[in-house]
This record gives structure tokens, sequence and C-alpha cells, in this order.
């Protein structure tokens, strides 16, 4: 596939395509290329490019009210998977040739037959990630994965390979540590990348075909790194947890308040990105092994080993890490309503951090402009909170 | 401490059957009997409905505490909120299960009182020795709820089963793949086994499985035989009924007066057909409820319903059952593999049925075989804000039974199973008065 050639100018290939999400998927849709939308961090995407295929997250709209979305779902369902079903209604089901939905939540999980239905696109699979890590589970995921494997090559007109399976691994593996290497850059004081910056590197990554996004990350850290620091007055360093932030709102009304938001816990963000797939002579054996044990997602349930604290440290110890390597100064958990699995964890999670003597904020937002504008106010209690400690 | 609140006053709602009317006291008599085995030191099980685990804890005497089941109590004597908010204050939002944060802003209460909170309803729900999650195709809450409860009891040990079934797919033949899911079923079941000896010294008799699965078995079968009489017009049972006559089958599975009631409500409801004794003298609109659980805390809407000449003799939910004869069952010695194929083949009951109809789905061929076969006038779904699991997808199933099987009046309520603050009984009477209009309107034109 030829490559879209992004001139070496990684930070405004970056803008382009945040602010004209979909423009590359029409692209090469137009050029004969199948399109496939999925939902969620979980979805394995070694898979569909394996198969020749171009995943396409899907992500929502803040600025969007959601309109078409509530003819067919209720709106009690999380309200980023409300404005993704929206835009896919009144967008992405134009270019779109299948969709993969993983077990992630309820929210998800329970609404997969009312997107298949409603997008009523030539390929649909909804891909059964067990809850729990144990290897009985991962026995399971493996067999799931053949099956999407079977389905997928079915649709594609060919069996995916072994070859094609770990050369996209490969692929991947890199993109993840550009990804990494870009983190890096958050470290300094002040961070070399801002916040509202990353978030949209990853977001606009999410809709370009992988080699692509390897080549644009590649671009925006030659890029950064020949930034001049300027000394400037210290700002807050700030950690932001929650689940899918695929818009740059939340994130810069943070820095907007007087931060700067230099780790996260987040979808796209570390989460997806901390952890590479092992090369495995099975290549679905690396696949199944990532996307089940090494992303740390509430909806994943880990099981107790030893005492409750070293429970808390396995569940949310990655958090604890993230702080001290980044030099957070305080954590914004920042969760949809109703959000089951990520809502569960608000008490132990904000206790455990807090234990660490880092002061939590949680905000349970609803994913859209005018709510999101609402958090100010506690934002900058929160960062006075913190200059004045 | 919270301030204790004296729950509204609640009038009991009008019962058709002995049966229903039986099952207040029995719920009661359960939660005494936990308490008192507490006290026996027998080992108690939180525990959550339809997890295929029950002849497991009844074989091996473990006494389930269902916390569900609990959260509802509360519910109907509308002393839920107190909990509610004692969940509220943990930084638990209000938007989560319901259920589920009633029963952890209870577990929060009695564990720093180390005694049950002030007037618990019915006596309180004991602290257990386990916990026993699940991780399935639907309810986060089920794998989130006890591990957000060991924050309070962290010396509590949770295990949690797998059990998925296959998703509905165009291009899978769910037989192609029920395999590795039946296996991985097995192997959880077995994990819990084991986990069960250990942490509270008890042996699995494995006959007394096998004896408890064959009573599951025939319990699903006379439960399924007993509701279809409701075909009957006018029907003899509604579903204001099941919400109370689905307890043996949910909460008590597993037991010889699970059996014994679901025979004790086939001979009633055949006495009451032989009879022409319907639930209401006049029915003149037959509902099937659709989906949703009911708003435990106004269960009397059902009755309003019946006021205005409606009775629902069929709903999907808490019908959590088939007869084990139809769902074409492989022979096997191994309780637990017979476990695992009848839960693997329950979920997958509808999916040939939904093949054989252009775009339809098991969901809404489910609800297209009641039309039919109960004679239904209309559809009315529950949507509780609250879960996730159960009220996602009713618009939609609506939207495509009107695609591909035409037209029928419908109704969604809104509210919540436990939380009484997002219920308004003026507003659902005013719904509920609209859609008979409508019913009444059809059939006028028609």
């Amino acid at each position: 596939m030829p490559l879209k050639d992004t001139g070496g100018k990684g930070l405004a290939t970056v803008e382009d395509y945040y602010q004209d999400y979909d423009s590359r998927a029409r692209e090469l849709r137009s050029q004969g290329k199948k399109i496939i939308g999925y939902l969620c961090a979980l979805t394995p995407l070694e898979i569909i490019t394996a198969a020749g295929l171009i995943p396409f997250r899907i992500k929502g709209d803040v600025n969007e009210p959601i309109t078409l979305a509530d003819t067919q779902m209720e709106t009690i369902a999380c309200p980023l998977v409300r404005s993704c079903f929206d835009i896919s209604l009144k967008v992405n089901r134009n270019f779109l040739d299948g969709l993969v939905i993983p077990h992630a939540c309820d929210s998800i999980c329970r609404t997969y037959d009312v997107w298949k239905y409603s997008l009523d696109l030539p390929y649909s699979h909804f891909v059964n990630t067990p809850h729990l890590t144990n290897d009985l589970s991962l026995e399971f995921f493996k067999d799931e994965l053949n099956t999407f494997r079977k389905s997928l090559g079915k649709f594609a007109g060919k069996e995916i390979s072994d070859d094609s399976l770990s050369q996209a691994v490969k692929t991947y593996n890199e993109n993840r540590a550009r990804v990494r290497e870009l983190y890096e850059l958050r470290k300094s004081d002040p961070s070399q990348i801002s916040g509202a910056e990353i978030t949209r590197v990853l977001v606009a990554a999410m809709g370009i075909p992988i080699e692509e996004s390897v080549e644009m990350i590649s671009g925006v850290i030659d890029e950064v790194k020949q930034r001049a620091m300027v000394p400037t007055k210290r700002l807050p360093r700030i950690m932001v947890v929650g689940g899918q932030v695929d818009d740059v709102a939340f994130i810069k009304l943070v820095e907007d308040s007087g931060a700067r938001v230099v780790a996260d816990d987040l979808c796209p963000g570390a989460r997806e990105f901390a952890a590479d797939v092992n090369i495995t002579g099975n290549p679905i054996d690396g696949i199944a092994e990532r996307y089940l044990r090494k992303i740390n997602c509430a909806r994943t349930y880990r099981e107790k080993k030893g005492t409750y604290q070293e429970y808390l440290e396995a569940r949310f110890g990655h958090i604890g890490r993230a702080i001290k390597d980044f030099q957070v100064d305080g954590v914004v958990l920042y969760i949809y309503k109703y959000c089951d699995p990520f809502g569960f964890e608000v008490p132990a999670m904000k206790s455990y951090i807090e234990s660490q003597g880092t002061p939590v904020l949680y905000l349970e937002d609803e994913y859209s402009m005018s709510t999101i504008g609402r958090l100010r106010t506690r934002i900058q209690a929160f960062l006075e909170l913190i200059s004045s400690r | 401490m919270t301030e204790e609140k004296k729950p509204e006053e609640r009038k009991r709602r009008k019962t058709a059957t002995e049966a229903a009317g039986r099952i207040g006291p029995m719920v009661k008599a359960a939660i005494r009997e936990n308490l008192q085995a507490k006290e026996e030191g027998k080992p108690i099980a939180y525990s959550f409905i339809v997890c295929a685990y029950e002849e497991i804890i009844r074989a091996m005497d473990i006494v389930p505490a269902w916390t569900e089941n609990y959260a509802a109590i509360c519910a109907v004597k509308r002393d839920a909120t107190r909990f509610l908010e004692r969940a509220e204050s943990e930084n638990f939002s209000r938007s989560l299960c319901t259920y589920a944060l009633c029963g952890l802003g209870f577990d929060v209460w009695r564990e720093e009182l180390g005694e049950m909170p002030p007037n618990p309803p019915w006596g309180g729900q004991a602290r257990p020795d386990v916990m026993l999650g699940s991780g399935q195709m639907l309810c986060d809450p089920r794998n989130k709820w006890y591990q957000a409860a060991q924050r309070y009891m962290p010396d509590v040990p949770v295990y949690q089963t797998s059990l998925p079934w296959p998703p509905y797919e165009d291009d899978i033949d769910h037989r192609e793949i029920e395999g590795y899911y039946v296996k991985h079923a097995v192997e959880s079941l077995r994990g819990l086994v084991e986990f069960l000896e250990k942490q509270t010294g008890k042996k699995m008799d494995w006959d007394r499985l096998s004896e408890l699965v064959d009573l599951v078995d025939r319990t699903w079968n006379i439960f399924i035989e007993a509701y279809e009489l409701r075909k009957a017009v006018p029907t003899p049972m509604g579903t204001g009924d099941a919400m109370n006559t689905m307890v043996p089958l949910a909460f008590m599975l597993g037991t010889q007066e699970a059996y014994d009631f679901y025979k004790d409500l086939y001979d009633e409801l055949q006495r009451k057909i032989a009879n022409k004794e319907g639930v209401i003298p006049d029915e003149k609109y037959r509902l099937l409820w659709g989906g949703g659980l009911p708003s435990w805390f106004a269960l009397t809407d059902f009755n309003y319903f019946n006021s205005k000449g409606a009775v629902f003799p069929v709903e999907t939910t808490y019908r959590m059952a088939e007869p084990v004869y139809r769902l074409d069952m492989p022979k096997t010695s191994d309780p637990l593999e017979h476990i695992a194929w009848r839960w693997v083949k329950y979920w997958t009951y509808w999916y040939d049925k939904a093949r054989k109809r252009p775009g339809s789905h098991p969901d809404v061929e489910r609800l297209i075989q009641y039309i039919e076969d109960y004679k239904i006038d209309g559809v009315v779904m529950h949507e509780a804000f609250s879960c996730r699991t159960w009220h996602l997808g009713l618009i939609w199933q609506l939207n495509l039974l009107k695609k591909v099987y035409g037209d029928i009046p419908s109704l969604i309520l809104e509210s919540d199973i436990v939380d009484i603050s997002s219920y308004s009984e003026v507003d659902t009477h005013n719904r509920i008065d609209a859609f008979i209009e409508t019913l009444e309107s059809v059939r006028s034109n028609r």
C-alpha cells in the first residue's frame, strides 16, 4: 500500500487528521481499500491489518449533539459510546465496510446488535474477550481469536497467514515503541510536548493505517526534540486517568486552567501503548496474551493474589509508577457517567493514589462540551490546592 | 452515621395466584435462615442469580446470600435510599447499578458498625465467607461489585466464574464454536468447586451434585410448563405475579422446594383455567412484558394496568429457563459438563429460529413467538437507568420487531430497579393511560 507522504511535518499532519479525522479512511476507500470500523483498545488490530484491511477506530464528537443515536440506543449507555454510535449513523456508515466490536464493557457488549443491525455493514464480528486473565481464559481467548481470524479471512477473501500476522505484530510493536518514545518527551519539566498535543497525535493516529502512524509519530518526535526549551513558570503536572478520551477538549481545559498534563492512563494513551505483543511461534499466542493480560483496563478482572495491598498494587501499580516517572503532582480521575467498570474502581483507585501522597480529583462527565465546560471551576480549585502544597 | 430514615409506607400488591402470595413469606424465611446459618457457622456465599452455580453451592451445603435479591427487598420496602446514599458517600457514582450500590452501601455500613445497620429490612444481610462473581456476556457489576466490596471486606475471597456464550453472528453457526465455550465453562465451574473446597473445607459430593442437576432440569421443565398455561384466555396469571413467582427459579434453584413450588403453581393454574378464572374478570388487552427489570418499589403498577383491563400473560424478564428436553443437549455423565451444556444451549436457544426469518435476531424472534403464542396486543418494556445489562437494546428490539414482523403498539416506561428518586407515579400512570388509549384506537381501527 502506498503510504501517504507526511512530508516530515509531524504536528501539521497530526492537525490535519485531527481536524478531518476520517479523511484518510475515505481516501483509501476511494482507492479500493476496505475499511473496518472498531471500538475500544481491546480490538486485536493485528488481525485486521494482516487481512489486508484498514482498521479505523470509531470516535465520538463532544461538539456534536447526540440525535440519531437516540432513536436506536437508550440514553443510559455510556455517553462516549452513544456519541460514537451517533457519528457512525451520521457519517461513518458511508465509508465503513465492516465493524468489529470486542467484549469490553456492558455499554459496548450489550449494544453490539444495535450497532450491527443499525449500520447494516457487509461485515461485523464480536470478539468475545473473556473477563479473567487466568490460563483457562487465555486458552479460550486463543480459540476466540482463531474464530475471528477465520471469519475475517472469509470476508477478506483470503486466509490470514501466520507470516502476515507476524508482520502486523512487528509494525504495531514499532508504533507502540514510537508512542512510548513520544511519552519520554513528557518527562522533562516543563514537558517538551503538551498533553493536548499528545492527545491530538494519538487521536489522529487512530484513523490512519498503522504504517502511516509510525511515520507520522516519528515525524512528531523529531520535530518536538528540536524545540528550544524555554524556562517558564512551573505548572502543576497532572495525570489523567479514565476510559476513552478521544477529544482534546478535556485535556485542553485542564491545561488552560494552568497545568500541564504530563501522564495518563487513558485510551488512546498509556494503557494502549505500554505493552507489546510478544513474538511467538504462533502469532495468535502473543496477540492473545497482550490483549487479555497486558491492557490494564477496569473491564478486565484481575484475580487477587496475596494481601489486599498487593492486590491494589497489581491493579493500580502502573498508575503509581507513572506518578513517579512523570513527576506527577496530582491525578484527575475522569470517569464517564454510566461507566460501571471504571465507576466501581473509583473508591479503591482514589485511596490507592492518595495513599502515595498524591492528591486526586474525581470528576464524572457526560462527554459533551457543555458538561466539560462546567468542570472548569473544580479543576481550578484542584490546581490551587496542588500549588498551595 | 447516616441518619436513619423511616421508609415510606407501601400498600401490598394484590396477587392473582395463591402461589405468588406465598413468595413474600418464603423470601423472608430464606433471609432469616441465612442469618441463622451465619450464627451456626455455616459458610455464606454472596451470590448472583443466573450464574449456573446453584447446584454446586447447594451440593456443598454452602448458603447463598443473593445480593441482588436483598437490594430488591430494600427497594420493595422503599428503604434503599439510605444505602444508596452510603455508597455515594464512598464516591460510587449514583449512575452505577443500584443493586450493587444498595449492597455496597449496606456492606460499608455493616462493616463500619461491626453489626447490622439500624433496622435492616428483614433482619439484614449476613457477612459473607466467600463472594462468587461471574464474567459473562452481560452485567459488568457481576465482576466489579464484589471486587469493590473487597475494599470493605478484604479478608473475604472472591471467585469469578467465566461463562461466556457464543454470540449470534451471520457467518458463524454457533454449533461450530460451542465446543470450546462449553469446555471453558466446565473448567471454570471445576475451578469454583476447588475454590469452595479450599475456602470452606467442605468436600463436593458428586453424587449429590448429579441428583441436584437432575432436579434443576426438572424444575426448569415444570417452570416453563406451568408458565405456558398462561396462554389461556383469560390468562390465569400476570407478570405482576411472575415478578414474585420467579423467586424459586432465581433464588432457590437446586432445592426440592423450588420444584414443588412450580408443581403447585402448575396445579393452581390448571384449576383456574378450568374455572375460567382470569387475573381480571374482563380481559381487554393482552400485553407482553418484553424487557427490563421491574421497579421493585412500584409493583402495584401491574395492578394499575389490570384496572385498565390489561393483563400480562407473558414476560421475557426472569423467564430464564427453557424445558431441557427442547435444548438438544448431548448426553454426559459429568454433572459440570451437563450444567455447561445447559447454560450454552439456553443462551443460544433462539438462534436457529432467528436464522429462518430474514433480518431477524434471537431476542426479537423470542418476542414474536410470545406475541403469537400468547395472543398479544401490545408490548411494554421498562428502561431502568442504572442497569445497562438488561436495558440496552430495548428500543432497537422494538424497531426491529416492527421491521421484520409488523406494527404492534409498544410502551417503554422509564425509572429504575431500586432508586425511587427516578420514579413518578403520576407520570407513569399517565403514560399507561395513553398507551391504553392507543391499544383501544388500534382495536377500533381494525
